[in-house]
């Protein structure tokens, strides 16, 4: 086919590392979760010097998941339509440039066929959205459709199949929803360590254990929302490089996705909708304002390397 | 004696769930195959309604032509006989081999077209080619997602511990569907 040697087949190593990774920073996230739980006890028993049933690392548990569900239910709601309508999305007609790449895209990865859409700006962008394959859509911008060659849109486009196909939407969502749950955590820390400090005098060994409790819960849900933002990030990141896999086993032709990527990165127009970088995690490119820890996506400079099989280690010929 | 029975249950349970879950990832595997296959003929399909109507459009202007046109009506149907014969991931052989020789007919109706500027230039023909183009790639992807979906059921099926039981469940390595390049490569070139 087109793409050369060295890197045909490679893209089923890249897929297998970039989930591995995904694996490892879950199994993080877990650990991170259920040591805090494990923390609060911990700081309640060197306060307090007795040990008791843990109520508030449960409690801490419960919460977390209790707000993490209530945010995922409402993250769920509504395809991946509305979120592309949403942000000004025009639907395209079948039989149009950009829906005739879609299908081909769509057989190569053995997806259904998403609705498809164009967004009126000019910076070269695309995103997918949806909880499943079925309720699924894919935008391009306009500057995307116009500035980039077929063979370069048709990896665009791929990379963002490899999204609905990897289920990222759904993982990312997962994700933030537990973020967000850490958050409230530790939200709820902070105003009740305040209520104690005010509320002081009356019953004050009841109130000084609530203080405690109130602290222990304001330090654990402090760390878990930094660290865990983190993870999230870094789950992200991994799977921008996933779907950049999927992406040359879909098209087979690595050059495209990466003039793609290198088209961006010369590329200054920067006009994607402000009230999108709530999803900027599904943007096919984003460049972050918060620093490495935080970036929802790697350099480009990484993700073209990746691509062209240059950080990987020797391509396992006999898979290709 | 508890402790034996504990560990014999624990045992016997984590069996359970193993054989369980290889159990159904082959079978999502197979599904896959199966799926991928089934878009396969629905482009495949596709072709083969497309190119009456080609032969239709071309007729009045190549009647010296006949040859050619019977060359492509004679493939289209030998290979629709053989895509008959295909199931799920066996017997593919003929069928490769007919969509080669159709692929390199239909090669030459585009070639002579050439010769017929009224006929190039007629919205009729340009659509059909279009259409025909359209099918060719979709046929060319989902031939892919065939293989590496079968490429994917069949590494499962050989893999250590999977393979002790892939048998038993019934599953066999399913086959690829290649194309000869060279063959293919030379009908294309002539095509568009």
């Amino acid at each position: 086919m087109r793409g050369s040697e060295a890197v045909r087949g490679s893209f089923w190593e890249a897929q297998r590392l970039a989930r591995r990774r995904t694996s490892l920073y879950l199994t993080l996230f877990i650990i991170l979760t259920a040591a805090m739980a494990v923390l609060i006890e911990v700081i309640l028993w060197l306060a307090s010097g007795k040990l008791e049933f843990p109520w508030a690392g449960i409690a801490f548990l419960v919460v977390t998941f209790a707000v993490a569900s209530f945010q995922y239910l409402r993250f769920r709601s509504g395809g991946g339509s509305a979120v592309a309508e949403g942000l000004g999305g025009r639907r395209v007609e079948v039989g149009s440039y950009v829906h005739r790449l879609v299908e081909e895209m769509a057989i190569a990865a053995s997806l259904p066929m998403p609705a498809v859409y164009v967004l009126d700006n000019s910076e070269i962008n695309a995103f997918a959205a949806g909880m499943s394959p079925e309720r699924s859509a894919i935008a391009v911008t306009r500057g995307a459709t116009e500035k980039l060659t077929r063979d370069e849109l048709q990896g665009v486009i791929a990379h963002e199949l490899g999204h609905i196909a990897n289920a990222d939407t759904r993982l990312n969502l997962r994700l933030a929803a537990m973020v967000m749950g850490f958050f409230f955590v530790f939200f709820i820390g902070i105003r009740m360590t305040e209520i104690g400090m005010w509320s002081g005098g009356g019953r004050r060994g009841q109130t000084q254990s609530l203080v405690l409790i109130a602290f222990a819960f304001m330090i654990a849900g402090a760390i878990t929302w930094f660290l865990g933002a983190a993870l999230r990030s870094s789950v992200s990141r991994q799977r921008e490089y996933l779907a950049d896999a999927s992406a040359v086993q879909y098209t087979r032709y690595p050059e495209g996705i990466a003039n793609a990527l290198r088209k961006i990165s010369l590329d200054q127009t920067r006009d994607m909708p402000k009230r999108g970088l709530a999803f900027a995690h599904m943007y096919f490119s984003h460049r972050s304002i918060w620093g490495k820890l935080f970036a929802t996506h790697p350099p480009l400079e990484k993700r073209i390397a990746r691509i062209e099989g240059r950080e990987l280690s020797p391509p396992n010929q006999d898979q290709s | 004696m508890v402790t034996t029975i504990v560990v014999i249950v624990i045992v016997v349970v984590l069996l359970a769930l193993w054989l369980m879950s290889a159990y159904n990832r082959l079978v999502r595997l197979k599904n896959q195959v199966h799926n991928a296959w089934a878009q396969i003929d629905v482009q495949l399909q596709r072709r083969y309604d497309l190119i009456p109507n080609l032969i239709e459009c071309v007729k009045e202007y190549m009647q010296y032509e006949k040859g050619t046109l019977e060359a492509v009506v004679e493939a289209r149907s030998e290979a629709m006989k053989a895509r008959e014969k295909v199931e799920d991931g066996a017997n593919l052989g003929d069928l490769m081999q007919a969509e080669v020789k159709l692929k390199g007919a239909l090669g030459n109706i585009f070639a002579l077209a050439e010769n017929y500027p009224d006929l190039k230039a007629s919205d009729n023909m340009r659509n059909l080619q279009e259409e025909l183009t359209s099918t060719e790639n979709k046929v060319a992807f989902s031939r892919q997602a065939y293989n590496d979906n079968v490429l994917l059921y069949n590494t499962e099926q050989q893999q250590f511990p999977t393979m002790l039981v892939a048998g038993m469940y019934g599953h066999k390595p399913a086959d690829l569907y290649e194309v000869d390049e060279e063959k293919v490569r030379k009908a294309v070139k002539v095509e568009f």
